[in-house]
């Protein structure tokens, strides 16, 4: 865009600049056309003056003007011949004497008109006409100061070495002014063309100002004046996302100011909160309506301040609760919560980002509302609830290969017997603790170190898998599935890994609703194809939805725990599970009841004919597989 | 009738210099004869010139030419006055040369100026040093 911009501009430049050349070029022309016709005229001039010159020599013999007085015919005979070379261009031709007072008096007139008498003084510029007489040398004189003569050219006539008349020759300014009338249509068509081209340039600045302002109101929102998702488009795909960190703004109860006091009222919050923020965020700071109630502001990273949107979160969030709006004769107050992802740059795309800082806004939501909630900058900050690892910390343990995974025990409940073992990824810290993952998976949630954490879960997996001989399932989200990525990623290490894929089962969380369903239907068959088996984990809760058994290719079924921990003394769970396993079995669907924590929970699982069981009854996830 | 505005205006810019010319000409022709007057009345049996004069400064138009301490002639003219008489072309001069002072006109595209000695001397006037070169003994 940027390029195409400078060719433009430098074709236009190129116009101007060509067009310009040659309006000067045409004046050269004139000027050259002048100096040629002068020249040939010149000549012409120089030619008369030398036969009037020898005329005059063969004629007078000493002194013109005792001569001439004396010869009244031979005057008239002279001026006669003089009168011929007149013309159009040859304006005047006379032959003056210099008197004793140095002033220059006609000896001969050839002009028809305006004619001098014998002895006539005319005032002329004795400098010049003086320098003639003195030096005997001919001379071109520029007519500049007298309107009607272009030039004169001037002759002296030497009889025995002394000067005794000048022959003058004028020249009419018809001549030059007729080159320049001929050449006045090419100028006037060059001055047209500027004119056009100024034109065209006053209608492009008009034309830009009028798409600069168009463009401004497509990406303004009207009532906040805050940018609007039009410009966040442009922005997603421009965006040094290193440079920023995400907020993520949502206006507390929104919904009660509308319904209690109208839309104007909301309206008036809207823009009021938008005043808010835009006064408490810095210019290099982007604030985004991003719909309804929402805003989005990219904060600038400072290089002082690790988390520089929080503080900027705070500072917002203060000040919009100890506002009064204003509405007609109500004051209002509000709140707002407000999401931070204060590391963009780990995500896969700003528009993961974007989605993580709302999941932080929507987690500010649950738990109370009218708070800022990051993720972790890094160890340091003393903000974040529910002690999350920061993405450097996953980061750091990855590199540091702490990343390892516990394996808990599955059982075939008819025989009592380990039949395979489900892989669950573990942080071991520094000190040797180990983090749960609901503790570090959050915070690289659609990063790329969430790739990097799958990958190396898998191989971890495979590892086991070959070692032990024995069947292991990993979890997956049906995000994974869809993101190109990680499914590559996924096949990758299956064609790594042909030989051990069947002992592989990839337990997928039902937690949300599928959209691109005929992607991950072909996918799971591609990955079917390595002898993987499906599992569909945490079944029963949630957004559980049957048609799951129609639209994809699924082995195994793991009811969810919150249906098998009361399954003993919950008649309502008891019921549920029976259904889910009924239609499991009619299905040749395998099921596996999790969180079987006691003896009673196993004896009313097997009961209902449930296939496998799971749970710290039977065995807690350990390091080793036995 | 555009046209004719446009010409309306433009022609006095096309003469704008030559007027200037003759009206520069003219004020160090009428000063110089006439310094000792403050106020001095011209009449011109010419329109145009009559302009030209209008503009020198002081300078006033007359009416009556008998009332006139310089006259611009430029016809044959049999008037009573003692006034100074100045010729604007050379055929005048020539042919009022016992009562005519001067003249100035352009011939061959030049303009030119000439003052008659015993003229000059019937109104007891001497030029200035810069202007003695234009006085001539006879025509």
């Amino acid at each position: 865009m940027k390029s195409l911009k400078q060719l433009y501009s430098f074709i236009f430049f190129s116009i101007v600049l060509a067009i310009t050349y040659l309006f000067f070029s045409t004046a050269k022309i004139q000027q050259t056309l002048n100096e040629n016709v002068e020249n040939i005229f010149i000549k012409e001039a120089k030619s008369f003056a030398e036969n009037i010159n020898n005329n005059m020599k063969t004629t007078i013999k000493e002194d013109p003007y005792k001569e001439l007085k004396e010869h009244p015919a031979l005057q008239k005979k002279m001026e006669n011949a003089l009168s011929i070379i007149i013309n159009d261009t040859f304006k005047y031709i006379f032959v003056l004497y210099r008197d004793s007072n140095g002033n220059y008096r006609y000896l001969l007139d050839g002009s028809k008109e305006d004619k001098a008498r014998f002895n006539q003084r005319l005032s002329v510029d004795k400098k010049l006409w003086s320098s003639v007489y003195d030096t005997k040398v001919p001379l071109i004189i520029n007519q500049k100061e007298l309107d009607n003569l272009w030039i004169t050219y001037l002759k002296p006539v030497v009889l025995n070495d002394k000067t005794v008349a000048i022959i003058a020759i004028d020249f009419s300014t018809q001549l030059p002014q007729s080159i320049s009338n001929a050449i006045k249509p090419l100028n006037k068509i060059f001055i047209y063309i500027f004119i056009a081209i100024g034109l065209l340039i006053v209608i492009l600045i008009y034309q830009s100002i009028r798409s600069v302002k168009i463009k401004k109101e497509s990406i303004t929102d009207p009532l906040t004046q805050a940018y609007n998702r039009n410009y966040l488009r442009d922005l997603l795909n421009n965006i040094n996302i290193t440079k920023y960190q995400i907020m993520m703004l949502d206006i507390d109860h929104f919904k009660q100011v509308n319904d209690n006091y109208g839309h104007k009222a909301g309206d008036s919050i809207l823009a009021g909160t938008a005043k808010i923020i835009q006064n408490e965020i810095r210019d290099d700071d982007i604030l985004i309506r991003f719909g309804g109630e929402e805003f989005l502001i990219f904060i600038k990273k400072s290089p002082i301040v690790s988390n520089l949107a929080y503080t900027i979160g705070q500072r917002i969030r203060k000040k919009i609760e100890t506002s009064l709006f204003h509405y007609e004769d109500k004051e209002l107050q509000i709140t707002v919560s407000i999401g931070i992802s204060c590391q963009p740059e780990h995500f896969k795309s700003v528009s993961l980002a974007i989605k993580y800082a709302d999941e932080m806004l929507y987690r500010a939501k649950r738990e109370g509302r009218n708070q800022v909630i990051s993720n972790k900058v890094d160890d340091t900050t003393e903000f974040g609830k529910g002690e999350l690892k920061s993405i450097n910390d996953v980061k750091s343990a990855l590199e540091d290969n702490r990343i390892i995974c516990f394996f808990q025990a599955i059982y075939n409940i008819k025989s009592s017997t380990i039949i395979k073992y489900e892989a669950l990824v573990r942080m071991r810290e520094k000190d040797g603790s180990i983090t749960p993952p609901i503790k570090f998976l959050e915070s690289i949630m659609y990063t790329n170190i969430y790739n990097d954490l799958t990958k190396c879960v898998l191989e971890s997996v495979f590892l086991q898998i070959k070692e032990k001989k024995i069947q292991i399932s990993t979890n997956l989200n049906f995000s994974d599935i869809l993101d190109n990525k990680i499914f590559n990623l996924i096949i990758t290490e299956l064609d790594a890994h042909k030989e051990l894929s069947s002992w592989l089962i990839i337990e997928l969380l039902e937690y949300e609703l599928i959209e691109e369903i005929t992607i991950i239907q072909s996918r799971l068959l591609q990955i079917k194809e390595y002898g993987v088996k499906i599992a569909i984990d945490d079944f029963g809760s949630g957004y559980s939805n049957y048609s799951i058994f129609k639209l994809l290719p699924i082995d195994i079924l793991k009811i969810d725990g919150s249906l098998i921990k009361d399954i003993d003394t919950s008649k309502t769970s008891y019921k549920i599970t029976q259904s889910i396993t009924l239609l499991a079995k009619e299905l040749g669907i395998t099921t596996v009841a999790e969180f079987v924590h006691s003896k009673e929970v196993l004896e009313t699982v097997k009961a209902l004919h449930i296939d496998e069981a799971q749970g710290f009854y039977l065995a807690k996830p350990s390091a080793d597989i036995l | 009738m555009k046209k004719t505005i446009l010409l309306l205006l433009l022609v006095p810019l096309l003469f704008a210099s030559d007027i200037k010319t003759e009206q520069k000409i003219y004020g160090l022709i009428i000063h110089t004869l006439l310094p000792q007057k403050t106020e001095i009345k011209v009449w011109s049996d010419s329109k145009s010139l009559q302009n030209v004069f209008r503009l020198i400064k002081g300078v006033k138009c007359v009416e009556n030419p008998e009332n006139a301490d310089f006259l611009l002639l430029s016809k044959k003219k049999n008037i009573k006055t003692k006034g100074i008489k100045f010729a604007t072309n050379i055929k005048l001069l020539e042919a009022e040369k016992e009562s005519i002072i001067g003249g100035f006109f352009w011939q061959k595209g030049r303009p030119n100026i000439l003052f008659l000695r015993k003229n000059l001397k019937k109104h007891n006037i001497t030029l200035p040093e810069s202007m003695q070169e234009y006085i001539e003994d006879e025509l």
